[in-house]
């Protein structure tokens, strides 16, 4: 405990709180600007902090990683376009919500599920990280491929009305997963010759423009020179009405739990754990119909899992070494950068700066609350009052420089506008496009895993099944696909009997 | 970290036309990076590109490229105009290595090397109860149960891999190599007791060696490494010619002047041997190396070779 006071004691001082403020601030606007991305900033800032207060420096990350986290359900609620790749989750509901003149209650149920999310797995990072860590280590091939096949099996979830559909996006988005040099053969697949195809296609490239691309050309389409007065806006502040806030803590409770576990395993990340708390949310409701149509529950589910995710990912970076994602090695970066060693002796090693970074997750999670709801939605919101003419080539070279900043080739442009004409071209045809995305991202991790529990076990596939994290797995896949089911069956008996 | 090379690039349109070399540089300078931040190389590279700015009074944008093993980022950068304004910042393996598993568009000659700088082995390492804790036990354990061992590596047929089977072919041992995305998954992995061996840099694993949970019988280098006191260098084993490192370069596109990679190696030797990066190098478990253009192209050529024989004979 006096560990944490003597880092409480440090974060406060003028230095780190100020960084805080102003990096969860620009980590709002971040997230908010589609194309740009958190990754690209906290990248872009660590050669800055070579020579800061390391506390300041990572009083910047904390803050920028939190802070996209929620700023990308600004454009995903009002313009139906994902700031962040976690935010496409919050497009389902967010997006109606707004629809339906709802957009401020949207936002601030955003603004509370990623504070109530993020401070959830700041205490978890403080307080069980450590001990969770090594439980990750039960994880094996074997277990990844089940957790990669758990994910996919809740598309089911999100095929929307037409299972058919539903299934061509994600064997779509498994195909393009298999593109690329091969890990575990060199061998390279659909590179055509290509060399910038070897890496693959690049995810948040193709993420851009399958989601961002679709929307902005409906906008175009409506061709609309006018814009909104600010009284259309309707951003006013809405409090919440009585027992509005508790019937969301199921959900939060749930999405947070969800987001800390997905987030502690090393290599799924934010759109996974917004999926899969969408999902929970979903299942656990009496009126599944009722998400994808502005159900609140859908916003706070999808908000909190991902932020839920952040302070999570950093808890087997800093406990035993091993970065989970982009974010958490560079964090580990920045560390070695002033002279720290990664791995179980972190926390001894420096307690003040290991624990000062931790409360600075908590803290920026907080002030989500002061500056998401207060000053970050009102201006940001301000964009959708532009009227289309203006607002589509603003978002297009947004885009644009975002893409092209990643890798810094002009080809991904090309992809990004491959990308965005087929996203069009499928939503006019119903397809849903999360499935494309959750074959990119599950599909290789599913694939490597296996294979690499089969060479491990000498080809023998009943290690898949013999292992009990790994049987308990598959069990709940099997439970996550028939639940649905059962409980619609289950609804059309007792309508039968009435 | 391209935002900075776009700005940069858009002030220094008005200064393209002026070759002369007494000024060189006299913009900025972008240093392309094989793989994702926050990686060995990448923090390696951008600690020294800090030091780099101030030798040289110019900034470097870095840029950030990685997939295929380094392959994406050195394909993409063998196109970039040799007037000293692009430099690549590599480890030893997408040009060496890589080349022998996959069909890329650059050779050796593609590029023009400028300057190596620092330099680390590899090690193998088993959990503690291990029957085995010498580097000619671990080797005689393993050359007598052919088969039964599973090591983690850093990527089919990557350095760390070939550094590996040029000692178990000359040895005669069949151990399983399963590839993993890198040293902080094959450590995951290995600590989960889901691998046997831990195959990969040394850092990585080190602070595992010093709580007790790993020991370490074998490096990939001739020489004993001082951090890890436990572990025999290659020379002891009679082994001395397998030796292969992870070691990184600076290197230039074809065709770059003399005169500026005369006036880079010297910076760069100077940067490197700076006493806050070699300190930094400590950290990491690395040491300064600075081979210098030619001598540099030689290393490169000699590596080269070396692994091709080893990849063959792996039928890889």
């Amino acid at each position: 405990m006096e560990f944490y006071t003597n880092a409480f004691v440090q974060v406060l001082s003028f230095g780190p709180l100020t960084a805080m403020i102003g990096a969860t601030l620009l980590g709002v606007f971040i997230g908010a600007l589609p194309g740009l991305n958190p990754v690209m900033a906290i990248a872009l800032l660590l050669p800055l902090t070579y020579s800061m207060d390391p506390l300041v420096a990572l009083a910047m990350v904390a803050g920028i990683y939190n802070g996209s986290m929620y700023g990308g359900a600004i454009p995903a609620i009002l313009l139906r376009i994902p700031g962040t790749p976690a935010s496409i989750a919050t497009t389902f509901d967010g997006f109606p919500m707004a629809d339906k003149g709802e957009a401020a209650k949207a936002l601030k149920i955003a603004c509370w599920s990623s504070a109530v999310g993020g401070i959830a797995s700041a205490i978890a990072l403080m307080t069980v990280g450590p001990l969770l860590a090594r439980v990750t280590l039960f994880f094996g091939p074997a277990e990844y491929f089940w957790i990669a096949i758990f994910g996919m099996a809740s598309v089911g979830v999100m095929v929307g009305s037409d299972p058919v559909k539903g299934i061509m996006a994600a064997v779509l988005g498994l195909l393009i997963g298999t593109m690329g040099i091969d890990n575990l053969s060199g061998q390279a697949r659909f590179t055509f010759d290509q060399t910038w195809l070897l890496g693959g296609l690049d995810l948040i490239v193709v993420l851009v423009g399958l989601y961002a691309l679709p929307p902005v050309l409906q906008l175009a389409e409506k061709a609309d020179l006018k814009g909104l007065s600010a009284a259309q806006l309707r951003l006013n502040d809405v409090p919440f009405k009585p027992g509005e806030r508790r019937a969301l803590i199921p959900t939060w409770l749930r999405a947070s739990g969800i987001g800390i576990g997905v987030g502690i395993l090393p290599g799924a990340g934010g759109n996974i754990a917004a999926f899969l708390s969408y999902n929970a949310a979903k299942n656990a409701s009496d009126d599944p119909a009722s998400f994808g149509k502005g159900n609140p529950q859908g916003v706070a589910a999808a908000e909190c899992g991902n932020n839920a995710d952040n302070a999570a990912s950093m808890i087997p970076a800093l406990a035993l070494g091993i970065p989970g994602n982009v974010v958490a090695a560079l964090v580990l970066s920045a560390l070695t950068i002033h002279g720290l060693q990664p791995g179980p002796q972190l926390f001894h090693q420096n307690p003040v700066l290991v624990g000062g970074f931790m409360m600075e997750m908590l803290l920026t999670s907080v002030l989500i609350f002061a500056l998401g709801g207060a000053v970050a939605t009102r201006v940001f919101a301000q964009f959708q009052r532009l009227p289309g003419v203006l607002l589509v080539p603003s978002i297009l070279i947004l885009m644009c420089v975002g893409v092209y900043v990643i890798n810094g080739r002009p080809v991904d442009l090309w992809v990004m506008l491959a990308a965005g004409l087929a996203g069009y071209f499928l939503e006019k045809v119903n397809v849903p496009l999360a499935p494309v995305i959750l074959g990119m991202i599950l599909g290789p991790m599913a694939e490597q895993s296996v294979r690499r529990a089969l060479l491990i076990s000498r080809g023998d596939a009943t290690e898949l099944l013999t292992r009990p994290i790994s049987a308990a797995l598959a069990i709940a896949t099997v439970l996550v696909i028939i639940w649905p089911i059962a409980k619609a069956m289950r609804r059309r008996r007792d309508a039968g009997k009435a | 970290m391209k935002i900075k090379t776009i700005l940069l690039g858009l002030t220094a349109v008005t200064a393209l036309a002026a070759p002369a070399l007494a000024e060189y540089p006299e913009r900025a300078i972008e240093l392309t990076i094989p793989a994702c931040a926050g990686g060995g190389t990448d923090t390696s590279a951008r600690k020294l590109a800090i030091l780099l700015e101030e030798k040289l009074g110019t900034s470097i944008a870095i840029l950030n490229v990685g997939g295929g093993g380094g392959s994406v980022g050195a394909s993409q950068f063998m196109q970039a105009k040799p007037d000293g304004y692009a430099l690549f910042a590599t480890w030893n393996s997408p040009l060496t290595t890589v080349p022998q598993v996959q069909n890329v568009a650059y050779a050796l000659d593609s590029f023009t090397p400028i300057a190596s700088t620092s330099e680390t082995a590899y090690t193998l390492c088993v959990k503690t109860d291990f029957p085995a804790t010498t580097g000619a036990e671990f080797l005689a354990e393993l050359a007598a149960n052919p088969g039964k061992y599973t090591y983690g590596n850093d990527g089919i047929g990557g350095t760390m891999q070939l550094a590996a089977e040029r000692i178990f072919q000359a040895k005669g041992i069949d151990a399983i190599a399963i590839p993993f995305g890198g040293a902080g998954e094959t450590l995951q992995n290995f600590l989960g007791g889901h691998v046997d061996i831990y195959g990969g840099s040394i850092s990585t694993v080190l602070p595992y060696v010093e709580n007790g949970e790993a020991k370490c019988p074998l490096v990939t280098s001739a020489a004993d490494v001082p951090a890890l006191s436990g572990a025999s260098g290659l020379a002891a084993l009679g082994l001395g010619d397998k030796e292969t490192l992870l070691w990184r370069a600076i290197l230039g596109p074809k065709g770059l002047d003399q005169a500026i990679v005369d006036k880079l190696a010297e910076v760069i030797d100077a940067a490197v041997n700076d006493p806050s990066y070699v300190e930094f190098l400590a950290t990491k478990g690395e040491v300064p190396n600075v081979v210098k253009g030619e001598d540099l192209g030689a290393r490169l050529q000699t590596e080269y070779d070396a692994l091709a024989e080893v990849s063959k004979n792996l039928g890889l």
